[in-house]
């Protein structure tokens, strides 16, 4: 017996020897005592006296027994414990020299765990962020958001007016408070002027979301006045940035758009209403156009269910209501109502199809990398027969062998879980820039642990279990056999196990198939997006958009000075080639809708009338843009007189207001008849182009001259002969300096980047599904390459044999690119199927594009078909090359 | 279960054990370091190192002879001692407990603990005077 204390023999026979701890000590202090005895009365004492001075010295034995017993069961624990850890440690070994024998098939298995981790953790996480997690307020699901909808035109979300919400607030019996807001902006002009953007809130708002301000207080009711509402609340971010973080600053005045502001408060951090807002003004009910109930110009309400009310309820309850205003002022009100939903749809809603199309592809991508991970490893297993059956007969136990390749397949799993992870943080850090702008605030969107258990629970699952099949199979197999049979040293016969892996890859390639048509339907999409032909120039223009204050440009002249000043400054600019100017440009969301009146016309029951898109511009607008006139006259600078006004309308506006008339001469106006407005005269017609955000179409749209109707605002368009305009941007900045160093310019951006941004979705949409059907099809190569390079391995004999019976090089090839031809077109045709059948499913997110567009189908199949011949050119190559004699030696 | 023969027991957690030099429990430092030295001849029962503890001090450690058996289990438990069963003459099971090469050189670091701390202690106590 060896004398090292290491030596698990003495563990092992202490164990057997053993009667469990109590026993033991027992029996030790039995011993004990009898031998004390035994010495007594040898010394010639009675040995019931004897006993009784044994047991007095030997102290207390229940004692004693109790702590020995405790010490004894403490080491027992620690023993297993140690054992345990021993033998995973030692398997953990076995394995990874197992695992470092074949690397290809380690680093394959280890990066298709890794992709399926990555993607479907990546992908959970927003889903959860996105559609899932209650927006950050106090019982965030009792929050609605209030809009107008006219029902008979099917208008949706339509911003609101004063005197409607004033109505629903009061008469609504569902919710227990509603508040408004309006976006707003400021220039901040103490210090460097800075444009920041903010709203316009009623007192009620923040306090109904549940959100207090982190300093100082939230706004007063009687703060919702003109002559009060001088107080302001600031961002943290705000607060931080521009004010150094001092909490000094409330109860001060800061100089806004000019004016002294009070700082009322600080909000907490990372509250940014409504979705970037950086500071907030009280809604002042008593400010200009609050009056008209049909003035639908504000953005909108948000209110807080009752409790047990349901959305349902409210939308009923809101609906009655706005059927009253319909019948006591049809004027205004004829046709509209109030439009409820919650605030997540509200705020997150659009989002909601693509995250879902993106949930199916990231499911289909984590099932073949499943799929991938299985056939992997129970190729491994196969080819591991031989090993196993040499190990079973040499006296491993089932158990033992279950246990090792248990362990390697966790191993495996293991190492493709960690590195998933990093991918999924690494995805989810890459999907923040998804959003332009930022993630907004109100959602909160970081790793999701619940995505990554879940998915990579289930891939954990598969490679296990998959891993583990060979061993279990181990005792359905005659051993003798196993090793005699030539099949067997290759790596089995398995014709059974061989069909289940192809109906493995063809499912892969069905799979990859429909997303690679998914993926080309909506990259066809968003190319057709980008190739619209917008109706304007969209290379080296640059735009600026500026806001008067109230302070020094009350008087119309000042500020048609102000532009015209401006623009004069910026035509002067090197590089410069045009300036004109509109209200708001293309794809910015700008958009005044104002219902006209025809002279010499009836006037339609409400809300049956004319609408049409507002513009006030400043003439060199459309030349700027690279819009042409296509009949009559352009503005002038000349076209001043505010009694005889003039406007521009577009092709649609001609077409649909004068089907077969000559629109030239025409007189209209945006008041009713007998209004005392001028009628406005139209002097000529611009080509259509595309103001709104695609898909939505153009509509009628008149341009009145800027002199004829001064704004506050103006978005300068400046034609530039450079391929990069913002260059331009210091000298730019410069001259509206020179005009008033209290003006700040904001949205400063190229007219291409505006169009860009606002295809943000589409263009995150269509690279998401591009790279799932990427990874699916890299994935579902992987697969057939394998399953196919493994099958020439296995018939190398075969494939000699026929060489030597006289086979030609083609007809190996034949052999080859049969068998995975045969796969392919089974995938092919499964996909194309299923795809024609899920493609419906992208219905809205198409654009130009129907879901059976052929293209994309052509172009899929395409794809996948030139990448199954590449990856079985590998193992065609192989068996071609094989020499008869020696896979004839092969036993 | 199968063993490769280099398995080694990998000790899980050493709350409440104390660092090999500390001496905290005067009396229980005392114990274990007479327990090593009673097993430092070679395997004998819980009653042979009983009795020589007694015999060596003239029974002026007069601890419960009891408290001798959580002593050697503790012992073991520290992989200082290992014990293995027995039948002794009259049939009955006994348990043996012998050293181990850990044991060994722990007696031999305790050992000099205790010379050292004996020596302070009869130093101090022998001082002619209260120095200046």
């Amino acid at each position: 017996m060896p004398r090292d204390d290491r030596s698990p023999k003495r563990g092992l026979r202490a164990r057997l020897m053993s009667r469990g701890p109590e026993r033991d000590v027992d029996d030790e202090i039995e011993y004990h005592l009898q031998r004390r005895i035994a010495e007594y009365v040898a010394q010639g004492m009675d040995p019931a006296v004897a006993r009784e001075r044994a047991m007095h010295r030997f102290g207390h034995v229940p004692g004693v027994r109790a702590e020995a017993v405790r010490v004894e069961r403490a080491l027992a624990r620690r023993e297993r414990a140690g054992e345990f850890l021993g033998a995973a440690v030692r398997d953990a070994r076995v394995a990874m020299r197992s695992i470092r024998k074949s690397p290809g098939f380690a680093l394959t298995a280890t990066i298709c765990i890794a992709l399926g981790v990555g993607v479907t953790t990546m992908i959970l996480s927003a889903v959860d962020a996105i559609l899932v997690k209650p927006l950050p307020y106090p019982n965030a699901n009792q929050l609605v958001s209030v809009y107008a909808q006219d029902v008979p035109r099917g208008w949706h979300g339509v911003n609101i007016s004063y005197k409607d919400y004033v109505s629903w607030r009061d008469d609504n019996r569902t919710l227990s408070a509603l508040g408004m807001w309006t976006w707003s902006t400021t220039t901040i002009t103490d210090g460097e002027s800075e444009r920041v953007a903010g709203a316009a809130v009623t007192a009620n708002l923040f306090a109904l979301l549940g959100v207090r301000p982190m300093l100082g207080r939230g706004f007063r009711p009687e703060e919702e006045r003109l002559a009060a509402s001088d107080v302001v609340l600031l961002s943290y971010g705000l607060w931080r940035r521009r004010y150094g973080g001092d909490s000094a600053i409330v109860g001060r005045t800061i100089s806004m758009d000019g004016r002294p502001q009070l700082v009322a408060g600080v909000m907490p951090p990372g509250f940014n209403f409504p979705d970037r807002g950086q500071y907030w003004m009280p809604f002042a009910t008593d400010g200009p156009a609050r009056e008209g109930r049909d003035n639908r110009g504000y953005a909108g309400a948000i209110g807080r269910l009752r409790p047990g009310v349901t959305l349902e309820q409210a939308k009923a309850d809101l609906a009655r209501v706005s059927t009253q205003l319909q019948q006591e002022f049809p004027n205004e009100n004829t046709g509209w109502s109030a439009e409820v939903m919650t605030l997540r749809h509200d705020l997150t809603g659009d989002l909601r199809q693509p995250m879902l199309v993106f949930l199916g592809a990231v499911a289909f991508v984590l099932l073949i990398a499943c799929a991938n991970v299985a056939n992997l490893t129970l190729v491994r297993g196969l080819s591991r027969r031989r090993e196993i059956a040499v190990r079973s007969a040499l006296g491993a136990a089932r158990g033992d062998l279950v246990r090792q390749l248990f362990t390697e397949s966790l191993l495996i799993a293991g190492l493709g879980g960690v590195a998933g992870a990093v991918a999924g943080a690494f995805g989810v850090r890459l999907a923040h820039f998804a959003f332009p702008g930022g993630v907004p605030f109100y959602l909160d969107f970081g790793v999701d642990a619940r995505a990554l258990a879940a998915s990579a629970l289930v891939i954990v699952v598969t490679a296990v279990l998959c891993g583990v099949l060979p061993a279990l199979r181990v005792t359905k197999l005659d051993v003798n056999r196993a090793l005699r049979d030539e099949r067997a040293a290759t790596g089995g016969s398995g014709g059974r196990h061989m069909s289940g892996r192809s109906v493995l890859v063809v499912a892969e390639l069905a799979i990859s198939t429909v997303l690679m048509i998914g993926g080309a339907l909506l990259v066809r999409s968003y190319r057709a997006y980008t190739h619209t032909d917008m109706g304007f120039d969209r290379e080296g223009i640059l735009t600026a958009r500026v806001t008067l204050p109230d302070q020094g440009y009350n008087a119309t002249e000042r500020r048609i000075a102000l532009y015209s000043d401006l623009e004069a400054r910026v035509r002067a600019i090197p590089g410069v080639k045009l300036v004109g100017s509109a209200q708001g440009i293309p794809f910015s969301g700008w958009d005044v809708q104002a219902t006209a009146t025809f002279a010499g016309r009836p006037v339609p029951p409400p809300n049956e009338g004319f609408d049409s898109h507002f513009q006030v511009v400043f003439p060199d607008y459309f030349p700027a843009m690279g819009i042409p006139l296509v009949r009559g006259r352009p503005l002038l600078a000349t076209d001043r007189d505010t009694l005889a006004p003039v406007a521009v309308v577009n092709e649609t506006f001609a077409r649909r207001a004068y089907p077969n008339e000559d629109p030239i001469g025409k007189r209209v106006k945006f008041a009713p008849p007998n209004d005392p407005a001028p009628w406005i005269t139209i002097v000529g017609v611009v080509r259509d182009f595309r103001h709104y955000r695609l898909p939505q179409p153009m509509g009628p749209a008149l341009y009145m001259p800027y002199a004829q109707s001064p704004g506050r605002t103006q978005t300068l368009v400046i034609r530039t002969g450079l391929t990069d305009p913002y260059v331009l941007v210091p000298s730019v900045r410069a001259a509206l300096h020179e005009v008033d160093p209290k003006l700040a310019f904001y949205e400063v951006k190229t007219i291409d980047d505006a169009v860009s941004e606002s295809l943000w979705r589409q263009r995150v949409q269509s690279r998401v599904l591009a790279v799932f059907a990427a990874l699916a099809l890299l994935l579902a190569a992987v697969g057939l390459y394998g399953l196919v390079s493994y099958s020439v391995l296995q018939r190398t004999r075969e494939i000699g044999l026929r060489v030597a019976l006289g086979a030609q090089r083609s007809d190996v090839l034949a052999m080859v690119y049969g068998q995975g031809g045969r796969l392919v077109v089974a995938g092919l045709a499964i996909g194309l199927a299923l795809g024609a059948l899920l493609s419906r499913t992208l219905g809205s997110l198409l654009y130009e594009i129907a879901p059976t567009d052929l293209a994309s189908y052509a172009l899929a199949g395409g794809v996948i078909a030139a990448i199954a011949l590449g990856a079985l050119y590998v193992p065609a190559r192989r068996a071609v090359s094989v020499d008869p004699l020696r896979a004839m030696r092969i036993e | 279960m199968h063993f490769d023969g280099r398995r080694r027991i990998v000790p899980i957690g050493t709350k409440g054990e104390r660092p090999l030099t500390a001496s905290i429990d005067i009396l229980r430092g005392t114990l274990d370091v007479l327990v090593l030295k009673a097993l430092s001849w070679g395997p004998s029962h819980g009653y042979d190192v009983a009795t020589w503890i007694e015999r060596a001090t003239g029974d002026v450690l007069s601890v419960g002879e009891g408290t001798l058996y959580p002593a050697l289990h503790r012992l073991r438990s520290k992989g200082w001692v290992r014990s293995s069963w027995g039948v002794s003459d009259n049939g009955r099971r006994a348990c043996y407990y012998e050293l181990t090469a850990t044991g060994r050189a722990q007696l031999r670091v305790e050992k000099a603990n205790w010379t050292r701390y004996a020596t302070a202690v009869f130093a101090a106590l022998a001082a002619p005077a209260k120095p200046a």
